[in-house]
């Protein structure tokens, strides 16, 4: 009896064994693909309870290139489409007619890759950035009914892709019965993101009080801000936009910071350094930092210089105002940038756009300041207000796209017309930031964190309170400034984002549906085959044949 | 669809083994326990090869043919000839003839072989959507490997179980089974050191397989004749 008992254990623990096996072993990935590709989706966003952007995530559809036949139908394929050759009509067409499409992947260049960084011929450049910047603006101000991602060419996706053609001049567009490539990206369902927060940094360096009272100082504050939004939230590092306002504010902070060290240099200005967030989105991140002031502290802010772009620009650069140029701070302000701009042997010219209350959008960041009667001015290489979205950190605004030169001669331009408003030396030919000295511009400080910034994507909503970068910001503020505060915020409420960023594509060989029905045939036919070679082999054709003749015998038998 | 492919590779794998079984006069004497016994026999004999290459053989780096790792790899394979005896001599089988004995015991061995060196792989790789030759190609050589086990069990049989057999054919037997049991020493020889791909290596081992099994067919009935 125990022995049966023992054994009926056994067994049973065999059989949970062989049964847990099994669910393992199905449950085991498949995943070998011809190819393994980082991709990066389209931004998915809601603005006042409209949708825009790619509002799919998940991809399991046959490939086909921009050589399809005419007339097929695309609901169940993903076009992969080169930049280089893009038809931006073609795309808008299916877009705004909302023609069924299974997915698009956009092939963007190997020089645009943060990891290559390579160089681009100059009017390549050109023309490279007007078409991003003309299928951005599209994409990002869509509704787009399936998944859109963006990926960077390679050997492997460029073989697939030659193949594709290959396929599709034949005619043949790829579906379940014809075979070819299947791309396939296992995402969930994209989320909402759950409060999304913008975290402003500021560093206060406190000027020299004299013996009277200290709080009397007045105040210069520079800002730039440090976030960015593209298409591809994923690749938006906006090295310009506003990577390059962010370098020079740490420069200047850094230079200050060593000139305020000693007693003896130190002005009669406090000065405020503010790296705000939530730029792209009407400056909502300034406008939420400057409501948080003290009535007393804003009055006391003498003006307020924005920092957006200055790292692409040749020889002029912009000052944007939104008091009109006659006011005496304004002038004051152009002035002292002039004079140094001559010194430094570049333009400076002034452009001044009203602010209409009414209309919620702000365009520069000075405007939030001027809201608040704040003499402020934005310096940029721009000489038009860029558009909603527009400029923020788009594709091709990579490292490649800036250069140092120009941001180290921004950092001169405003350090220099800064020390000589707090020092009182307007007017003379000083140079307190002259090369070769303590206080020069550092390009390797400046190269450091432009590389840096160039590889870190920075769109707000995806930004965790706690962020490694955020972090580092406040840190480096904090090198430099006395007293450094962050303020977390949550972002403005029309705004909703979506996750999933990024992903990763398999790309797979597959065999048609035919091609299994056929090889089970021949191989249907081949056993059959075997079965009579050996019957008649071992057995004798009688046997075969009686196999066969077995019912028309037995019927004979029972009548 | 690749479910498909994976059941289309099974039956190609594993089809043949039981068509044989069910079209040969084996099912008519039931010579299910003895196919079961042999594959049996080949588990055991795998493990002790596994114990055994664990112990002698150097991992090598690169995927070259080196010539003392492949000798000291047919050495460890005529552990499988040995299995074999054990399976056709040893073990207690039914009174079955000696005809049926040995392809009873070349089935279950190559079954048991298909099933440990092929299944897995098998269940792994074809169901997943990425299309390969692979394991088309992996059916057909299990199919050789079938008639290269019967084959070998034939000219065991004839070796260890009948005892009057005509002295000219004996080195001819030998010959013959020594060539069949170092097959899979042969066939890597050929992928690695000739460097061969996988189609072309599966060709030759179908059609060696013939041939071996052509030879050995004529040699049995040639010693049948005397005796019968």
């Amino acid at each position: 009896m125990a022995a049966l008992k023992k054994s009926t254990e056994l067994l049973e623990s065999v059989y949970s064994v062989v049964a847990l096996l099994f669910i393992l072993l199905a449950c085991v990935g498949l995943c070998d693909a011809a190819a393994a590709v980082d991709v990066y989706r389209l931004i998915q966003y809601d603005m006042s309870g409209s949708p825009f952007g790619s509002r799919f995530a998940a991809l399991n559809h046959h490939a086909a290139s921009l050589s399809f036949p005419p007339g097929a139908d695309l609901s169940r394929t993903v076009l992969i489409i080169p930049l280089r050759e893009l038809n931006i009509t073609f795309v808008r067409e299916y877009i705004t007619q909302k023609k069924p499409l299974g997915g698009l992947l956009f092939l963007l260049p190997e020089v645009l890759s943060f990891k290559h960084g390579g160089n681009m011929q100059v009017h390549e450049k050109e023309k490279m950035k007007k078409l991003l910047a003309e299928l951005e603006r599209l994409l990002v101000h869509s509704n787009i009914a399936c998944p859109v991602y963006f990926a960077f060419e390679n050997d492997d996706i460029d073989t697939v892709l030659a193949d594709i053609k290959k396929n599709d001049a034949m005619g043949q567009p790829a579906t379940a019965t014809t075979g070819g490539y299947k791309l396939v990206i296992p995402t969930a369902e994209p989320k909402k993101v759950v409060s999304p927060t913008i975290t402003n940094i500021q560093g206060w360096l406190s000027g020299l009080k004299a013996d009277g009272d200290a709080n009397q100082l007045p105040t210069i504050a520079i800002v730039a801000s440090y976030d960015t939004f593209g298409a591809a939230p994923a690749l938006s590092v906006g090295s310009d936009s506003n990577g390059s306002g962010i370098v020079a504010l740490l420069e200047i902070a850094r230079l200050f910071s060593l000139l305020y060290s000693n007693p003896k240099t130190r002005g009669r200005y406090n000065l405020l350094f503010g790296l705000t967030s939530g730029g792209p989105y009407n400056y909502n991140g300034t406008q939420k930092w400057l409501r948080s002031f003290d009535q007393r502290l804003r009055e006391s802010i003498d003006y307020a210089i924005c920092l957006n772009s200055i790292g692409s620009w040749d020889n002029e650069l912009w000052i944007h105002v939104s008091k009109p140029p006659e006011n005496a701070y304004i002038k004051q302000i152009f002035e002292g940038f002039s004079n140094v701009a001559e010194e430094l042997d570049l333009k400076v010219g002034l452009k001044h756009k009203k602010i209409n209350i009414s209309n919620p959008r702000v365009a520069w960041e000075h405007e939030q300041f001027s809201r608040l009667r704040v003499t402020a001015a934005t310096l940029s290489e721009l000489p038009v207000a860029p558009e909603l979205f527009e400029g923020t950190g788009s594709l091709f605004d990579g490292r490649q796209y800036v250069n140092e030169t120009a941001i180290i001669r921004g950092v001169k331009l405003v350090a220099e017309s800064l020390a000589r408003h707090i020092y009182g030396h307007q007017g003379k030919n000083v140079q307190i930031f002259a090369d070769e000295s303590i206080l020069a511009v550092n390009p390797a400080y400046i190269r450091s964190w432009l590389d840096l910034l160039s590889q870190t994507p920075r769109v707000a909503p995806f930004l965790s309170k706690n962020d490694p970068f955020v972090m580092a910001l406040k840190k480096e503020l904090a090198d430099h400034a006395d007293e450094v505060n962050v303020q977390h915020e949550n972002l403005e409420g029309i705004f909703t984002f979506y996750d999933s960023t990024k992903a990763r594509l398999n790309i797979h060989q597959v065999a048609s549906v035919t091609f299994d029905l056929l090889l089970l045939l021949v191989l249907g036919s081949y056993l059959i085959v075997l079965f009579c070679f050996l019957v008649i082999t071992t057995r004798g054709v009688d046997e075969l044949i009686s196999l066969f003749r077995r019912p028309p015998s037995r019927k004979v038998k029972t009548a | 669809m690749t479910m498909f492919h994976f059941f289309n590779c099974a039956i190609l794998t594993f089809g043949p083994h039981a068509v044989y079984y069910s079209a040969t006069p084996l099912s008519e004497y039931d010579t299910l326990g003895t196919s079961v016994k042999a594959a049996l026999v080949y588990l055991g004999t795998a493990l002790v090869k596994l114990v055994c290459l664990a112990t002698f053989l150097q991992v090598s780096e690169n995927d070259g043919f080196d010539p003392y790792q492949e000798l000291l790899k047919a050495l460890i394979g005529f552990i499988d000839v040995a299995g074999l005896y054990f399976a056709l001599t040893q073990l207690t089988h039914r009174n079955i003839s000696q005809n049926h004995k040995f392809q009873a015991v070349g089935l279950g061995w190559a079954f048991a072989d298909s099933v440990l060196h092929r299944l897995a792989p098998l269940w792994m790789g074809a169901r997943g959507l990425e299309f390969t030759w692979e394991y088309i190609l992996q059916g057909l050589e299990a199919n050789a490997n079938l008639v290269l086990s019967i084959s070998l069990a034939a000219l065991a049989s004839l070796i260890w179980l009948r005892k009057n057999k005509p002295k000219t054919l004996i080195p001819i037997i030998y010959a013959c089974a020594g060539i069949v049991a170092t097959m899979p020493s042969i066939t890597s020889y050929l992928r690695r050191g000739l460097g061969w791909y996988f189609p072309k290596v599966v060709g030759f081992e179908l059609f060696t397989s013939l041939v071996m099994a052509f030879i050995s067919w004529q040699l049995f009935s040639a010693c049948q004749r005397p005796s019968a």
